[in-house]
């Protein structure tokens, strides 16, 4: 096997491998600190940070055998100059120097960065990247202890809204070229382009045009300082005050990875999670979007429809109460159970044991797809997360839920806005008792006659089955009235989580949703009716559902954990690869 | 309303042969815009939009690389375009000195173009011509070599006639002359 030596250590590598130098390095667990270079795209070595020292042994031309020294060791050909380890390709034999060995190198990765820093207005504090930026961090890490550019810097245009989504301070930027390479490489928009030259240059869309390109804002988590600022985000919170949660795309059926950033259990902002196998680095920016779902518009505490029209606040215990009476005043053969693409495998799963065990066999799902919208890159028709889940479990898929509600007295729903995206309609739901378990304030819960609020996927740890067919799961982000971060050893902890007391000005309880996920009601509702069923958290049901249901056999968390997703369905991979 | 703009005929059979030459449409994107800002007199955003669509690439590449070049104009310029060098040798040669000197001759500044529409001034990099600094360039065409007031003067004069300053042969200087001193 080839053989390369860095910092004096000797590493293998597979023969015609084509990543380069500095991917290496930095999948070996050592560090060259650049900025241009991105995974995922081309290298133009732009931004000359990742140099080191690359030499090549020699060989004796005759013989083929390696040149030895008066020491007996191997003789090195260096090269004439630093080279861009991004853009090196390894050759057998190989030596590299890094910072870490050669003085030499660090000298030049230091006077880069000098160089960078010439025009960089160094506004940190009030620099959206701060504490998660390249730029910052390798200066400290790598840069020069001050700079000897002592004549005014370059001025160049700042709040520039280059899109809906997306501003740019030109000052900041460090012509790295990623955010034009994404335009041109991944989302194939090709809306961006650097204007200008030399110490004056910066992206920018065409003229009279704008950067609106459905997956925008991966520009902004792409560049390596805070040029490019989420025209949303922007100022809104501080990265260290926030605690970041793996979590899933839940705006269509994709399944992208997400992280939910956190404060004060409010969900600031959502950027994509790395998954090679699902969305790589990125996300579209209608996924950003969800956090607004998280937080607002959120139905907290159960509510009861007691005269006509009118809803009013009830409590939990009145909420299981009526649930039950209502039950107990009809029979199962009177009951229809509405799953939801829109919610988890686990609530889907709870909810049909229950009723199931009651004698209710009567379980549909009628699924949210808008053909054409989908792009065949991140963007699905179909506009839920979990549509293969259900139909997993046995829910069975309706075209036409309107006259299935017809023919029952009792209509049950689980999280979906029904009437809002037009399955429904008001008056379908006339003389009928209808209850909604549901996380947001919408047209379908004004309507139902019993409302409970349930956790949504920031709250809880469940799992969606994507339009490929792999299970994934989040992790609770936000708490609820009932959570408890320093208990509940799924959820992170922030500073702000950590120090605040409830007499802090930044710990508001308001923030926290009177819900609870819908397993939970399900047992008390199991409880209060005498049904021998009870259900754990998240993960244990999983455990349940895989023991019992052949399409998830071996799924469990810790498997997803740390497979980023399982695939339930093989032989669809592979048809979608070839 | 926006003008628009449209290559005649030979143009688009000029812009055909300059495809030919290279193995991929990109690099036609320079030649293609000389010959719009030949035709046009400039190349302002439509007719940097004409020659995407004519070349079938993104809008936002023939925008950058149109900005890159102080040679192609992204807006209107006067009939004659004085590019004076103020990069090293020239500024060391009293670049700046005739660059303000022609500001104060014309009443506008560098960037700007005169009221009748005749000059335009611009202060540009190192044009190539060290050793005749300081220099200048009209409109992308004749150089004019080691400038000084009076030269200058001539040359507005000539230009007002409609008439371009000759082409200025400056020989190499000869080594055993440069020894000799
Ligand atoms: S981009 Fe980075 S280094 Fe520059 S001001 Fe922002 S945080 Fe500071
Ligand atoms: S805006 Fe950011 S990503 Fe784009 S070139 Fe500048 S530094 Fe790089
Ligand atoms: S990362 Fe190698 S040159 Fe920018
Ligand atoms: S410095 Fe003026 S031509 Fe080179």
């Amino acid at each position: 096997m080839p053989e390369i030596f860095i910092d004096g250590k000797r590493y293998e590598f597979e023969e015609g491998e084509d990543r380069g130098l500095l991917q290496f390095i930095l999948d070996n667990g050592k560090e060259v600190p650049f900025f241009c270079y991105h995974p995922s795209m081309s290298a133009p070595a732009n931004c000359r940070q990742c140099y080191v020292k690359v030499g090549t042994p020699v060989k004796n031309r005759e013989t083929g055998e390696y040149e030895l020294d008066e020491n007996g060791e191997r003789e090195i050909r260096w090269f004439p100059k630093m080279q861009t380890s991004c853009t090196t390709q390894m050759q057998d034999g190989m030596v590299v120097h890094t910072q870490e060995t050669s003085e030499e190198v660090a000298r030049a990765q230091k006077d880069t960065m000098e160089l960078i820093l010439i025009n960089h207005p160094l506004d940190c504090p009030i620099c959206d990247q701060a504490g998660e930026c390249p730029l910052q961090i390798q200066t400290y890490k790598y840069g020069p202890e001050g700079s000897r550019f002592e004549v005014k810097k370059q001025h160049k245009p700042k709040r520039i809204q280059l899109g809906p989504r997306v501003t740019l301070d030109a000052e900041r930027c460090i012509n790295c070229t990623r955010c034009v390479r994404f335009t041109d490489e991944i989302s194939e928009s090709h809306q961006l382009t650097i204007v200008a030259r030399g110490d004056k240059n910066y992206p920018m869309a065409a003229p009279g045009r704008e950067f609106d390109d459905p997956y925008s804002m991966n520009t902004v988590d792409i560049c390596p300082v805070g040029a490019l600022t989420s025209t949303d985000f922007r100022f809104k919170a501080r990265v260290w005050e926030m605690n970041q949660t793996p979590s899933i795309d839940i705006t269509n059926g994709k399944g992208t990875n997400i992280d939910l950033w956190t404060r004060d259990n409010l969900v600031m902002r959502i950027t994509p999670r790395f998954n090679g196998e699902v969305n790589d680095h990125w996300m579209p920016d209608a996924g950003r979007d969800a956090y607004q779902r998280f937080n607002e518009n959120r139905l907290s505490r159960p509510a009861i429809k007691l005269d006509g029209d009118n809803q009013s606040k009830t409590s939990w215990n009145n909420a299981i109460e009526t649930f039950a009476e209502t039950l107990e005043s009809h029979g199962p053969e009177d009951v229809l159970v509405v799953g939801s693409p829109h919610a988890s495998v686990e609530e889907n799963y709870a909810l049909m044991k229950v009723f199931n065990l009651w004698g209710v066999n009567n379980f549909k799902f009628a699924p949210h797809i808008e053909e054409g919208t989908g792009d065949g890159f991140l963007i699905t028709d179909d506009q839920a997360p979990n549509t293969s889940g259900v139909k997993l479990l046995g829910y069975e898929e309706s075209n036409d839920l309107a006259s299935e509600v017809k023919n029952t007295k009792i209509v049950i729903m689980l999280s979906d806005e029904l009437i809002d995206r037009g399955v429904l309609s008001k008056d379908d739901l006339k003389g009928k008792f209808s209850i909604l378990l549901s996380t947001n304030e919408c047209d379908t819960a004004k309507t139902a006659d019993l409302v409970i609020p349930v956790t949504c996927i920031a709250e809880h740890a469940a799992s969606y089955v994507n339009v490929e067919g792999r299970i994934q799961r989040s992790f609770p982000a936000k708490e609820t009235k009932y959570t408890n971060r320093s208990l509940d050893l799924e959820m992170n902890q922030g500073r702000l989580d950590r120090f605040g007391t409830n007499f802090d000005n930044w710990v508001t309880e308001e923030n926290k949703v009177d819900c609870a996920p819908a397993w939970e009601i399900m047992n008390q509702l199991a409880n209060r009716m005498g049904l021998d069923v009870s259900f754990g958290r998240g993960r244990e049901i999983m455990e349940e559902i895989a023991g019992s249901n052949p399409a998830f056999e071996n799924v469990s968390y810790e498997r997803m954990d740390n497979e980023m997703g399982i695939n339930l369905n093989p032989s669809n991979k592979q048809e979608a690869t070839a | 309303m926006e003008e628009t703009y449209e290559f005649t005929k030979e143009d688009l059979d000029e812009i055909e042969a300059i495809k030919a030459k290279f193995p991929e449409v990109m690099p036609a994107t320079l030649p293609t815009l000389w010959v719009a800002q030949r035709r046009f007199g400039h190349v302002e955003p439509p007719v940097q939009r004409l020659v995407a669509e004519t070349l079938g690439l993104p809008e936002s590449h023939v925008h950058g690389v149109a900005t890159f070049y102080t040679q192609y104009y992204k807006e209107r310029k006067g009939k004659y375009v004085l590019d004076v060098c103020t990069t090293t040798s020239c500024q060391l040669c009293g670049g700046y000195k005739m660059l303000h000197y022609l500001e104060d001759k014309l009443g506008i500044k560098a960037g700007e173009t005169t009221e009748d529409g005749l000059f335009s001034i611009q202060s540009v990099e190192c044009l190539g011509a060290c050793g005749y600094a300081p220099m200048m360039q009209i409109t992308n065409d004749v150089y004019v070599n080691n400038l000084t007031e009076e030269k200058l003067d001539k040359v507005i004069d000539s230009l007002k006639d409609g008439k371009m300053p000759e082409f200025e042969s400056v020989g190499m200087p000869l080594l055993e002359n440069i020894n000799n001193k």
